[in-house]
């Protein structure tokens, strides 16, 4: 194994509201299946469930004012943005590597650099869910938090079960998420080496 | 006594009792009619000095009295002011200045019985009474049946609590004081249900029994059959929709809110320190029992409503957006998409990871052969 080409891609904020994000997401997703299925889950009283969900939840919020303060500060953003002129032959390229090139032991097609460490797949689904699910959950989440206080919004939505629909959609689907990234994240070199990187910062180039 | 004489003894005993009874109404409302009290008492400036210099009105609104539950059912002042026996116009005041209160449970023997066993009426032994009128007020009572949690709650509790005091605990409080009454907690004794009433987006208010009945152009005797078009006397899902849409043809735009209400009975007064429903998961839940009656709530003129029952399905469908107990009355269909896109996550992971595991030698092959290369 080479030592030799260590790749910081991970900045510290990065790494820190990932960490965060996730054991938040992890919180949430167990107290959210109580809050659904009362009847099924009970790792908590229901009242605590509740109250662990709401704090958790800004906490990710909270967290998640880190993530958009560091990428768009640093003007790192760039990087969820694909290329459009080599996106569509890139998304196919990645697409192939994962349903047959993997297989027969085919290099990455992507090649990981500080500027450019995500694949043109990887893009397209942390774009939509960074600026999209994300925030929808989070907003759907915050009416749901003082149904009162955000009633007019809530009735603008169309009621409550509406915005209850769209938060529990957006939760099966982070449910599945954690899921597959949790085993994309094992497709590195090594099985380890993407959740070390993570951690340090570092990733090794090969 | 055998059995066929104590037959007859109890029938001519009730045959006794029937005819007594009416004599004493009679006695009772023929002697003094109300407009001979109303002659004094409907005059607006009477009233008399109290001991601190205050003024209390003896005034009585014959107008409001006409519309109460009790005049409706013809139960009049000397039935309440019971001791009251006679008006004799020789003295200045025709009867006793001080009379005795008036007892409530002298009819409401089973109100009164349930009172006993209460916060509120053992507050009185400390030197507090809480008499039934302190929460009913007592000549304009009318009937309690068409109130909606909010009328509910200021007629009474509202009066004398200020419950964002008492309930830190609680998740969505304000939500949960506007959607569920007090009762519905603290007399947990009670059977409740969930009272739909019908929005109107145009109007921007609730659509009173009547307004409603005319826009699908029926009465509260026709509405069932108009509604319920398989007569099983339950409106179920497919009949809402029916509903809704009927509505929608006779330009009545608007969706359905719920509320849970008390049934009235007697056990709505065992109130108690220390005995509220605090267990979240009793209505938080699909099983609950507090959603197995739904209802859809007209009201009448004189306060009391019709009622016609509605499958709880309707609850878990878009058809109510406005009310929604989390967890309880959750729509159905998320669960099964949830279900779907959860097993789809995993199955992408196992499928691709046995491909993994399956294609390792095809991977060692070729990576011996790139080395041979
Ligand atoms: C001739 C006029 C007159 C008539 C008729 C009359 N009242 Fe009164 N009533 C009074 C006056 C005056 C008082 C105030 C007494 C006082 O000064 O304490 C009073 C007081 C009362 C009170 C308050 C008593 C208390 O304990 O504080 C009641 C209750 C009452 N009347 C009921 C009735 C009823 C019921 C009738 C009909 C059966 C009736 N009155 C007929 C003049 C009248
Ligand atoms: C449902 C029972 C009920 C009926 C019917 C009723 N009252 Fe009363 N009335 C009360 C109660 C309760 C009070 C309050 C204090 C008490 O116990 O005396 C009261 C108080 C009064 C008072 C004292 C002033 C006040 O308003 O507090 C007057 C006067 C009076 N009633 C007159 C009448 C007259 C006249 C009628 C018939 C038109 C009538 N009442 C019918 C229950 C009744
Ligand atoms: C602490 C307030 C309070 C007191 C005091 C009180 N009630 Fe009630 N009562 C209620 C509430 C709340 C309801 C339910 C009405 C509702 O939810 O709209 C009710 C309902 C009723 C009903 C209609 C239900 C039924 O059983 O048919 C009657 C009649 C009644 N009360 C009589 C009485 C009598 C008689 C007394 C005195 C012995 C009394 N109340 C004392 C609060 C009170
Ligand atoms: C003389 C008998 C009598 C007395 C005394 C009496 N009531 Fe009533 N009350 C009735 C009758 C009869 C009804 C109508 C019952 C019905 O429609 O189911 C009624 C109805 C009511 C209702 C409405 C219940 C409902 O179904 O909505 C309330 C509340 C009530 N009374 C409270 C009181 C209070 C408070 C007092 C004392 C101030 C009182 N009553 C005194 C006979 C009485
Ligand atoms: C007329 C005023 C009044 C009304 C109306 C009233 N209460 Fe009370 N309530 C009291 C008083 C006084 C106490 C006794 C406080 C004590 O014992 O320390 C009390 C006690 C209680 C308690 C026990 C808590 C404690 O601190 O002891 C509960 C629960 C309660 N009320 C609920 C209700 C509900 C629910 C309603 C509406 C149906 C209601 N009350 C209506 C005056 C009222
Ligand atoms: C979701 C159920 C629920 C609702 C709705 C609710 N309460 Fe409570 N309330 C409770 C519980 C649980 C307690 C804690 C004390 C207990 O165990 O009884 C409590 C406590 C109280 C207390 C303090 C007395 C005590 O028993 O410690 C009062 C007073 C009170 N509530 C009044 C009200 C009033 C008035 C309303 C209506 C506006 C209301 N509550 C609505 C559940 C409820
Ligand atoms: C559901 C909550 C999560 C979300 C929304 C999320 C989202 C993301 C995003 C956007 C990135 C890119 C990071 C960057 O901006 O640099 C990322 C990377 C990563 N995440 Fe998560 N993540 C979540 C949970 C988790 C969990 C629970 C784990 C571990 C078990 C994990 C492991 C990783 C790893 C190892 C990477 C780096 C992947 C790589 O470099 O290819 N994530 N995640």
């Amino acid at each position: 194994m080479s030592h030799d080409k260590m790749m910081y891609v991970h900045p510290a904020p990065v790494r820190v509201w990932h960490w965060v994000n996730a054991a938040g997401f992890v919180l949430l997703i167990l107290t959210g299946l109580q809050i659904r299925f009362a009847e099924t889950f009970t790792f908590f009283t229901l009242e605590d469930a509740i109250n662990i969900h709401n704090y958790v939840g800004f906490v990710v919020i909270g967290i998640y004012g880190l993530w958009v303060s560091y990428y768009f500060g640093t003007m790192k953003i760039k990087l969820y943005f694909p290329d459009l002129r080599t996106f569509i032959p890139d998304v196919i390229r990645q697409a192939k590597y994962y349903g047959y090139g993997i297989f027969i032991g085919e290099p990455n097609p992507h090649v990981m650099t500080p500027d450019n460490k995500f694949n043109a797949m990887q893009k397209k689904a942390y774009l939509g869910l960074m600026f999209v699910f994300l925030p929808a959950q989070m907003i759907t989440g915050l009416f749901l938090w003082r149904v009162k206080k955000f009633e007019d919004y809530i009735s603008l939505l169309g009621g409550l079960k509406i915005v209850d629909t769209v938060h529990v959609l957006l939760f099966f689907f982070f449910c599945a998420f954690m899921i597959v990234h949790f085993y994309l994240a094992t497709l590195g070199h090594s099985a380890t080496a993407h959740f070390k990187a993570m951690f340090t910062g570092y990733e090794e180039h090969h | 006594m055998n059995k066929k004489n104590q037959g007859n003894f109890l029938i001519w005993g009730a045959v006794v009792l029937v005819v007594l009874l009416a004599c004493g109404r009679a006695s009772l409302s023929y002697a003094i009619e109300n407009t001979e009290c109303m002659d004094c008492h409907g005059d607006e400036s009477l009233s008399r000095l109290q001991s601190e210099g205050m003024k209390e009105r003896l005034y009585v609104d014959f107008n409001k009295f006409k519309f109460s539950v009790h005049n409706l059912n013809s139960i009049g002042c000397v039935d309440c002011h019971a001791d009251i026996v006679a008006l004799n116009f020789d003295n200045e005041i025709p009867h006793p200045a001080a009379l005795a209160p008036v007892n409530c449970s002298g009819c409401h023997t089973e109100e009164g019985d349930a009172y006993k066993d209460s916060v509120h009426k053992k507050a009185g032994g400390k030197g507090i009474s809480i008499p039934c009128y302190a929460c009913h007020d007592y000549h304009y009572i009318t009937h309690l049946d068409s109130s909606s949690v909010y009328e509910r709650e200021n007629t009474f509790c509202l009066k004398c609590h200020n419950p964002g005091n008492y309930h830190d605990w609680l998740p969505q409080k304000d939500v949960h004081f506007s959607l569920v009454e007090c009762a519905v907690c603290h007399a947990p004794d009670t059977s409740r249900h969930v009272s739909l009433r019908f929005f109107d987006f145009v109007q921007a208010k609730f659509l009173e029994g009547e307004e409603f009945l005319q826009a699908l152009n029926t009465d509260y005797d026709g509405f069932m059959g108009l509604v319920d078009q398989n007569n099983d006397n339950v409106i179920d899902l497919d009949e809402f929709e029916n509903m809704v849409l009927l509505l929608r043809q006779k330009d009545a735009i608007g969706t359905f809110h719920g509320e849970v209400v008390v049934e009235l009975t007697p056990a709505v007064h065992h109130i108690n320190k220390g005995k509220a429903n605090r267990e979240c998961e009793q209505c938080h839940n699909p099983n609950s029992a507090f959603f197995q009656q739904v209802q859809i709530s007209l009201n009448k003129k004189d306060g009391s409503r019709a009622q016609y029952q509605v499958d709880r399905k309707v609850l878990e469908s878009y058809y109510v957006n406005h009310f929604y107990a989390l967890g309880g009355t959750r729509v159905r269909v998320l669960d099964k998409i949830g279900l779907v896109l959860i097993f789809g996550g995993i199955s992408v992971v196992v499928v691709h990871l046995s491909a993994r595991i399956l294609t390792v030698p095809t991977r060692r092959r070729r990576s011996k052969d790139r080395r041979h290369k």
